[in-house]
């Protein structure tokens, strides 16, 4: 009797979690592919990154009680995975960033030189971006997320809020710095 | 919501900013979550093992006198651990007299019986005399002649004087 109720109180212990997964999957997938495609610049190798987030989330679904904020826990979730993705994988070409760029980039009332010229200007800027040291990078390209604030970043970096500032501060400027230095070469 | 201060300072510095925010704001594709949600469906899910009902709070185990008997028992087997080892340590006492252990004999009353036979124990062969002694010399051991010699006055023979 005693173990009756107690399978049949798994069962719905477990369709309870189901359903906060399935939410969980309808409400944050898009943001996450976000964050991923933001580091990795791969629709397919985004994807993926969110799929084992999922597959991280199903696997610890017994604290999932225990989360305060899930948006900003998956974030770092998928966060961790994509930049060990990042550290693992060889460094493509530029030419494959601009290609994936032109096919990606809203292109709407541009002609076809203008959207090659466009994706051009972007796939160096991100290569300018690449070039900063890790930590401003990370917080120069988690602050491009309009939905998260500087303290959901630290939440994500694991650093204080104060430090995201600096950092982004510093990230900044290293930019401004950058972004001189070709002007006055010409 | 993001504060105006912050806000403000998050106005793209720069170009390489907005490029970011183009990245940043780029949609999802079409059927990703049903694609996610299809992938979970299909990962395998390991049962987690649980603990036995016996272990559930509220059990017969968890009762005062269980616990007071789990106690009981582990006091008796640390105390029992603890003098089996002072037994073993502890240093004999220094022997008072020299006692010689008789060894333990071997048969008796259970083993096979010596049937009543006497064992003679193998003896030295004993010296041989060659050459028959005389009764005379016998009588007469050398040593006592030499130790009269040394009074000579006292062991000569007195003449017989006619009386």
């Amino acid at each position: 009797m005693e173990i009756a109720h107690s399978a049949v109180h798994d069962e719905t212990r477990q369709h309870a979690t189901d359903d906060a997964l399935a939410a969980l999957v309808e409400q944050h997938a898009s943001t996450l592919y976000r964050v991923a495609f933001s580091v990795l610049r791969n629709g397919a190798d985004a994807e993926d990154a969110v799929q084992e987030t999922f597959l991280r989330v199903l696997r610890h679904r017994g604290t999932l009680g225990e989360v305060r904020d899930h948006r900003v826990w998956l974030i770092r979730i998928v966060w961790n995975i994509v930049l060990d993705r990042k550290r693992r994988a060889k460094t493509r070409p530029e030419t494959e960033d601009v290609s994936d760029l032109a096919r990606v980039l809203p292109a709407t009332g541009l002609s076809a030189e203008e959207r090659a010229a466009a994706a051009q200007h972007h796939a160096r800027m991100l290569l300018l971006v690449d070039s900063l040291p890790a930590k401003e990078r990370e917080v120069l390209v988690l602050s491009a997320f309009e939905e998260l604030s500087s303290v959901e970043i630290a939440g994500i970096l694991g650093v204080t809020e104060s430090s995201v500032r600096s950092r982004l501060f510093r990230a900044r400027n290293l930019m401004a710095g950058l972004l001189e230095r070709p002007r006055s070469l010409r | 919501m993001i504060p105006r201060e912050e806000n403000e300072n998050r106005v793209p510095a720069s170009e390489a900013e907005k490029t970011l925010r183009l990245v940043a704001g780029l949609p999802a594709p079409e059927g990703l979550s049903d694609r996610v949600q299809e992938g979970l469906r299909k990962a395998p899910r390991g049962r987690l093992l649980e603990w036995p009902m016996a272990l559930m709070p509220g059990s017969w185990i968890q009762s005062p006198a269980f616990r007071g008997a789990a106690a009981a028992a582990i006091v008796c087997v640390v105390a029992g651990g603890g003098w089996r080892i002072y037994s073993h340590v502890q240093t004999p006492a220094a022997p008072t007299a020299n006692v010689i252990t008789m060894p333990a004999r071997v048969g008796g009353a259970s083993g096979f019986s010596s049937a009543n036979a006497i064992r003679t124990p193998d003896t030295l062969a004993g010296p041989v005399l060659t050459r028959a002694t005389t009764p005379d010399k016998a009588k007469k051991p050398a040593k006592r002649m030499k130790r009269h010699r040394a009074h000579p006055a006292a062991v000569a023979p007195q003449p017989i004087q006619p009386r």
